[in-house]
């Protein structure tokens, strides 16, 4: 087979080798699809949320995607930080630990958020301020309809956040 | 293969898998005048691979649960998931070309003599693979849920109903109830997903390599010696593999244009209804492949004792054949009264399984007793046929 | 040439067992539906068996207007006209049976003459004695008013969405389209004596011909039925089973494409295969 021209015997096996290659990435394809989420599951993709439900000074969990969002209605005496707020006084960040995903506690006497894992802290702005978290909470992209929030789509509101910081 | 150094060397010193694809694959050889009949015993692997690959990937949103398996199957599995209609007519269409395929891979065996000696163990063991298919597709049937696969286990388990004294208690230990309901759903999931396929397999491997052990048959069923194995055999790989890639190819159109243009025969329209324990549709009947031993439980309509008998006798009765037929002639090619018999065992059994789907009345009735006492007849009729053999070989040998 | 002998065998044999347990049987098991749809030629959109609507006879739907107030809304909603139901569904249910519907649209999707003859005799053109809305003894003239009047108010050119959601699903439930039915199926038991079937994949179960069969004239196909006959008119009922063929079987056109797609790969396969069978095998003779 070591002819300069390729054989035809050669050809045929390589040939008969792609195209079964093919076929396998074809059923690979399909197989890969059928993990995707199912189509009830995309449609809950966002969440909807009325923020003047929540009081000055209370926090509100908010399920999207199955994760918890937190929405808290701030109040003068919490810290303040303009890039951070959301429609004025509220601070709307996912409830997820940048350390290594647990879910913080506020406490409602210090005005941060505790992370029961190991320690981490939080300010009312969702800033990291003590261990090892290694940056804020993370802002969910929305958008706002009024006092309605739509969390899981990007508003304009959410660029000019997401610019700023 | 036989590359020095590497892995395959070094999996070679500990498994030696050298020597197994020797015995296996390259150094398996297969006699020239043995035809596509003999790619069957690979089409059944075939299919049985792609029995477990689709049911890998409908178990991954089936739920085993009578209040969810209706809508898990028909609407998550045939609806939301992208391609799962795919997966889902891709098995159960397998599961019925199974049954075709395993059909004719019996035929071919029982037309050119497989089963003789020395290859008893390669049938019985074939045979155990029949029973385990089958019993792996009446579990697979019920998961859907639906009225078919509902009153299809419903009445099957109830012939267990009919063993002398143990029958009735056996039936409602099996069921896990006193009808069939969620615990007979939740076992019949287990034997079907984990515990058959297993037996399946291990099954297959004893089969194969008592194959490898005896060689094949051939269709003149005159074994090659040695010396003119390696003269005239062709290897097993590469050689005849070429020839079982070109069967292979041509068997998945087939199976393919089964799975997308014409899947009705094997997802029955009744079994749309989602299962209901107060209401029997108005017919039932097994799945085709079924249906000629249904036929047999049936045709000896004025004695439900016999038909039963009958119905038990008529599954089981072929793995007696090595011992039924002791003729010194081995291929059906050169036994013209075996010939004769077997086209009307075959014929015989197309026409219980047309019968086994229409009701059992009138005329019906009795061709379906015709049909069974043909059946039987058969087998009746191979020691005779032996005897008179035998008798000729002697005449000529002289 | 010895093989393809033994295929042709294979090929005919597996024909013949396939036209036994395939047409065969559907042929014999289905005998009783074949013969319904010849006696009465299934779907029969003229309703032969009613009696056409008497020669001359104009329908006004400001007069039709003024006798559906007069014998119709003490039962039935048309909230179009703003009028709604004298008591609520649940009430409504548990004394009929079954949900009165709203007549808005009702006049879009039945056959003129059907809903003629329905007025005037619900029990006799439902075929159904069962039925729940009692024949209130109108002149030929007011019940065509009121049918010109119907038809006048209900949406022109509905989808088949609309006409089922019309038509059937004040009785049956759409599970998989989230659709309940209105009625409760207590209630619908006690008037019907069965809680009539989930339409979500009705067409799979049932196929097209049936369909077209059984909505058309219940009892002629399932003697007995609790099912009404609804009055359907041709456009209306096409639309209808349309739409259930469509959320049964969502993916038959992907079917249809991905099929060709797999088949033009296999016979290409089916090429290569061969020509290299034909190459190992070339020198071994
Ligand atoms: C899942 C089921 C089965 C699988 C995977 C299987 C697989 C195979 C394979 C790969 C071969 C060698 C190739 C060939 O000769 O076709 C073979 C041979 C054979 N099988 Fe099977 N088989 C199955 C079921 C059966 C059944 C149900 C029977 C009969 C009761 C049977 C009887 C035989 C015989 C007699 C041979 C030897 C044929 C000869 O050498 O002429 N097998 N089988
Ligand atoms: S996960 Fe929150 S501090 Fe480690």
């Amino acid at each position: 087979m070591a002819d300069d021209k390729m054989s035809r015997r050669d050809f045929l096996l390589y040939a008969m080798g792609g195209w079964a290659a093919i076929g396998a990435a074809g059923v690979l394809y399909a197989m890969y699809k059928t993990w995707e989420p199912l189509p009830e599951v995309k449609a809950q993709a966002t969440t909807k949320f009325d923020l003047s439900k929540v009081k000055p000074g209370q926090l509100k969990v908010v399920s999207w995607r199955g994760k918890p969002v937190f929405v808290l209605h701030k109040t003068p005496d919490m810290k303040k930080c303009e890039d951070r707020t959301v429609a004025g006084e509220y601070t709307v960040v996912l409830g997820i630990c940048t350390h290594l995903g647990c879910i913080p506690n506020w406490e409602a006497d210090k005005k941060i958020w505790h992370c029961p894992c190991h320690g981490g802290e939080y300010d009312a702005c969702g800033r990291n301020i003590f261990g090892p978290p290694p940056r804020p909470l993370d802002i969910p992209p929305f958008k706002l309809e009024g006092k309605t929030i739509i969390i899981g789509e990007e508003g304009p509101e959410y660029k000019k956040l997401m610019e700023k910081a | 293969m036989e590359k020095k150094g590497g892995l395959l060397e070094w999996l070679d010193k500990r498994l030696a898998v050298n020597a197994l694809w020797r015995i296996m694959m390259s150094e398996y050889y297969l006699p020239k005048n043995i035809n596509f009949l003999w790619s069957f015993g690979v089409l059944t692997m075939l299919v049985f691979a792609i029995l477990v690959i689709s049911g890998i990937f409908l178990l991954m949103y089936y739920k085993p649960d009578a209040k969810l398996a209706f809508d898990s199957v028909n609407k998550t599995i045939m609806m939301d998931v992208a391609f799962g209609w795919v997966f889902r007519h891709t098995h159960a269409v397998a599961a019925s070309i199974m049954f075709l395929v395993l059909y004719i891979h019996m035929a071919r065996g029982l037309y050119y003599g497989s089963y003789k000696a020395p290859r008893e163990v390669v049938w019985i063991t074939g045979f155990l693979l029949f029973v385990l298919m089958s019993a792996t597709a009446f579990t697979g049937y019920l998961l859907p849920w639906g009225q078919m696969s509902y009153w299809a286990a419903q009445t099957i388990t109830t012939l267990f109903e009919k063993i002398p004294f143990i029958g009735p208690d056996l039936v409602i230990w099996i069921r896990g109830n006193y009808i069939v309901a969620d615990a007979t759903l939740t076992r019949f999931f287990a034997l079907h997903v984990v515990f058959l396929p297993l037996l399946l397999i291990f099954v297959t491997a004893v089969h194969l390599y008592a194959v490898r052990i005896v060689g094949s048959n051939n269709e003149d069923g005159i074994p090659m010696t040695k010396e003119e194995k390696k003269v005239k055999g062709i290897p097993f790989w590469p050689v005849f593999m070429a020839k079982e890639y070109f069967v292979m190819s041509v068997f998945l159109l087939f199976f393919f244009y089964l799975v997308f243009f014409n899947y009705n025969f094997a997802m029955d329209p009744i079994n749309f209804q989602p299962a209901d324990y107060l209401q029997t549709p108005m017919h039932i009947y097994p799945e085709w492949y079924f249906l000629a031993y249904y036929e047999v439980l049936r045709g000896f309509f004025f004695s439900q004792n016999l038909g039963l008998i009958a119905f038990v006798a008529s599954m089981f009765i072929i793995l007696f054949m090595p011992w039924l037929d002791r003729s010194p002639i081995v291929s059906g090619k050169h036994r013209p009264l075996y010939k004769i018999a077997f086209w009307i065992f075959i014929f015989d059994f197309i026409f219980l399984t047309i019968l086994g789907k229409l009701p059992p009345t009138g005329l019906y009735a009795w061709l379906g007793l015709a049909g069974s006492i043909v059946f039987f007849l058969f087998f009746a009729a191979l020691p005779i046929i032996s005897k008179i053999e035998k008798s000729q070989v002697e005449k000529a040998g002289r | 040439m010895k093989e393809l002998k033994i295929l042709a065998v294979i090929v005919v044999l597996v024909l013949i067992g396939y036209w036994g347990i395939e047409p065969l049987a559907h042929s014999i098991m289905h005998k009783h539906i074949e013969e319904a749809i010849k006696k009465y030629n299934l779907p029969d959109f003229k309703f032969s068996d009613l009696d056409p609507i008497p020669s001359g006879l104009q329908g006004n739907p400001q007069a039709g207007k003024e006798a559906v107030k007069t014998f119709c809304i003490s039962c039935h909603s048309v909230k179009k006209e703003g009028i709604n139901a004298p008591m609520p569904p649940q009430a409504a249910a548990q004394s009929f049976g079954v949900v009165p519907p709203d007549l808005s649209n009702i006049g879009g999707i039945l056959d003129e003459k059907y809903l003629f003859n329905f007025l005037k005799n619900p029990q006799k053109a439902t075929e159904n004695p069962k039925f729940a809305m009692p024949a209130l003894g109108l002149s030929d003239q007011q019940a065509i008013d009121i049918v010109a009047y119907l038809k006048s108010i209900a949406k022109k050119n509905m989808s088949g969405k609309e006409v089922v959601e019309e038509g059937c699903v004040r009785c049956h439930s759409i599970k998989y389209q989230k659709i309940q039915a209105l009625s409760p199926p207590d209630t619908m038991k006690k008037y019907l004596g069965k809680v009539p079937p989930d339409l979500s994949v009705i067409y799979k179960a049932k196929g097209e011909e049936y369909l077209h069969a059984f909505i058309n004239k219940p009892q002629a196909i399932l003697p007995g039925t609790g099912m009404p006959r609804v009055g359907l008119d041709k456009e209306a009922q096409e639309k209808a089973i349309a739409y259930l063929e469509e959320i049964a079987d969502p993916h038959k056109e992907q079917r249809t494409k991905v099929g060709i797609i797999v088949l033009a790969y296999l016979l290409v396969m089916v090429g290569l295969t061969y020509a290299w069978k034909r190459k190992i095998w070339k020198n071994l003779h």
